[in-house]
């Protein structure tokens, strides 16, 4: 029998105003539904929501206080956010009308999660070389992106035209770029 | 205490100008904050902020010191007042200074940088490193010319700042050993590295345009916490002398260091004159006062680029004319003197390639404002719609130096080409 779609999962549940489920560990947008009227840019929320649960999950590692069933609940002006790993490989995030229910929530979002496990492939996370995910992270992030690969190469010595290539850069490059970003981000450590 | 002197003058037909009979420019904080986060990724974060400090105090000492002269001050009480004065005149906060002629301390409220960084980046960015060297700068100085100690021998440290969470910034002035000595590019500097002028196309309308917002600037000054904001931006008159050393310092410190991210600073230098011209000059053009002044701006390129060049005479910037204008195809900006280009000038003499890297990043965005700009829409010129210029990666437009009045040319030229 073929997987239920995602729409057909989700769908039926009241009050959701959209799902993004997100392929980790690069962040990326696996699918998405939302309602008609949203206008959501689904690839930047998938893109923000995997990186907040790694950092919550390392922050949570960090106080000796991390499971796998851990899940973020966000209670923004008008949305309700839930947002959970599934298996290792992917973040799911519902986002639901901010007047429900937590308890409601919560109900909704376990029965999708039983299902969705279903509708997921089995991912082989793809081993994306550090400096390149070192590069996205930045380019995601900084601030003046158009400028940021610049600032970097200034940093460190390393050419712009190398750092469009960063899958190429060797070890003492990659160490050398993840120190820049860090000083460019305000980070003490990148986790990524 | 003697009344603050409003000492600013312009070079006739070369549009430069001098605050005290220091080179003096207008310039945002888009601009004041990608120049100095550029040197410190170009030199590094201590060298930078050293550079910055030291290029800092050399500017407003020789600032300070003309400014006393003129205002007949004869105790160090009043030297000290009338510097807090000007800080906050040109834009830049309120700096108050404790001190004698071993040192002491000084409290900076609202300063420009560490306000303005906060409020562009904070939200965005944790900062670990003060914001304020010009300020520290400024504040050595003043004790410098207060009490009559040499030149670049008071030390300032900034040991908290709004930009890293502070409650306001603070510095330990302390005295110090002289650094080897930089000369000075004063007014007679500047007037002995001056090209012959030359009008451009339309040069009634851009001199009109001109002296109607020299009149306008004239009254401009810090509010109640000595800032300038006006036009969607943090404004400050600054001194020349202090974008032209810390520009060429770390230019040349890369050029000896790592000769293949040259481009890259260039790049970045170029960045600071757009974003600054784009948000600026952008500001200027839909503001009530240039309504009044000009009328609302239109989507006629033409209209939009004469516009620009007289915001630059006014600004301080130089004589910047109009050469070629083939609307969406070319922009050819040209002009006798630059700012950058006579203090180049003064401390090389003639270098191998244009360094008049403002000039080429501002006559960029008048690109860009004159044709990717919906002018009738009235539009909020937000950090998304500067973003957007960027949207597929490189900008639709490129810049490129044909002449430079650095290399001993007769004149600075830009051509701006549409490139897709």
């Amino acid at each position: 029998m073929a997987p239920p779609k995602l729409s057909e999962i989700v769908a039926d549940i009241p009050s959701l105003r959209g799902v993004f489920i997100t392929a980790m560990p690069d962040c990326l947008l696996y699918e998405a539904w939302t309602r008609s009227e949203e206008s959501w840019g689904t690839e930047d929320v998938a893109s923000y929501f995997g990186d907040l649960v790694r950092a919550n999950r390392e922050g949570l590692k960090a106080l000796k206080s991390w499971s796998a069933e851990m899940q973020i609940t966000i209670e923004s002006a008008d949305l309700l956010l839930v947002l959970r790993e599934l298996r290792s490989d992917f973040v799911v995030a519902f986002a639901f009308q901010r007047e429900v229910p937590l308890g409601m929530v919560r109900l909704h979002t376990k029965r999708a999660l039983d299902r969705l496990g279903a509708l997921l492939p089995a991912v082989e996370a793809e081993a994306r070389p550090r400096g390149a995910r070192i590069v996205a992270f930045l380019q995601k992030y900084a601030p003046d992106p158009h400028a940021v690969l610049q600032r970097v190469a200034l940093q460190t010595g390393i050419t712009v035209d190398t750092l469009h290539r960063p899958e190429a850069l060797d070890q003492g490059q990659v160490a050398l770029l993840e120190s820049a970003v860090k000083d460019v981000l305000g980070l003490q450590t990148l986790s990524i | 205490m003697p009344a603050t002197p409003s000492p600013r003058s312009y070079l006739p037909e070369h549009d430069l100008m001098f605050f005290g009979g220091v080179p003096a420019v207008y310039h945002c904080h888009h601009f004041n904050l990608f120049l100095d986060q550029t040197i410190d990724d170009a030199i590094g974060p201590q060298a930078g902020a050293a550079l910055r400090f030291t290029a800092a105090r050399a500017a407003s000492h020789d600032l300070l010191a003309g400014l006393a002269a003129r205002a007949g001050t004869s105790t160090p009480i009043e030297r000290l007042a009338l510097a807090q004065d000007t800080f906050a005149r040109m834009g830049h906060g309120r700096l108050g200074v404790t001190a004698d002629a071993r040192g002491g301390e000084a409290i900076g409220e609202w300063l420009h940088y560490g306000f303005a960084w906060r409020e562009k980046y904070g939200s965005v960015v944790r900062r670990t490193r003060p914001a304020d060297a010009f300020a520290a700068g400024f504040a050595a100085a003043a004790v410098e010319v207060a009490f009559g100690l040499p030149r670049e021998t008071m030390d300032a440290a900034e040991i908290e700042c709004i930009a890293t969470k502070g409650a306001r910034c603070r510095f330990t002035l302390t005295p110090g050993a002289a650094p080897p000595a930089v000369p000075s590019v004063g007014e007679a500097e500047v007037r002995a590295q001056l090209r012959p002028s030359f009008p451009g196309r339309e040069e009634q309308a851009i001199a009109k345009i001109a002296a109607g917002l020299r009149d306008f600037t004239a009254g401009v000054a810090g509010d109640a916490h000595g800032l300038v904001p006006a036009f969607g931006v943090l404004v400050t008159m600054h001194l020349a002398g202090y974008y032209n050393r810390i520009c060429c310092d770390a230019v040349r410190q890369v050029e000896a260091r790592a000769p293949q991210v040259v481009g890259a600073i260039e790049t970045l230098l170029r960045e600071s004159g757009h974003v600054c011209v784009f948000n600026t000059f952008g500001g200027i053009l839909l503001s009530p006062e240039w309504e009044g002044l000009v009328g609302p701006p239109d989507s006629d390129p033409a209209q939009i680029v004469v516009g620009c060049l007289g915001i630059a005479r006014a600004l301080g910037f130089g004589h910047w004319t109009l050469g070629e204008l083939a609307p969406g195809e070319r922009l050819v900006v040209r002009t006798p003197s630059s700012y950058e280009s006579v203090y180049s000038l003064a401390r090389y003499g003639k270098l191998p390639r244009p360094n008049e890297y403002f000039l080429q990043g501002a006559s960029l965005a008048i690109a860009q404002l004159a044709h990717r700009v919906d002018w009738k829409s009235r539009p909020q010129l937000t950090p998304e719609v500067y973003a957007a210029l960027f949207q597929g990666g490189e900008l639709p437009w490129k810049a490129e130096q044909t002449e430079s009045s650095s290399c001993g040319h007769p004149r600075s030229e830009v051509v701006v080409t549409r490139v897709a």
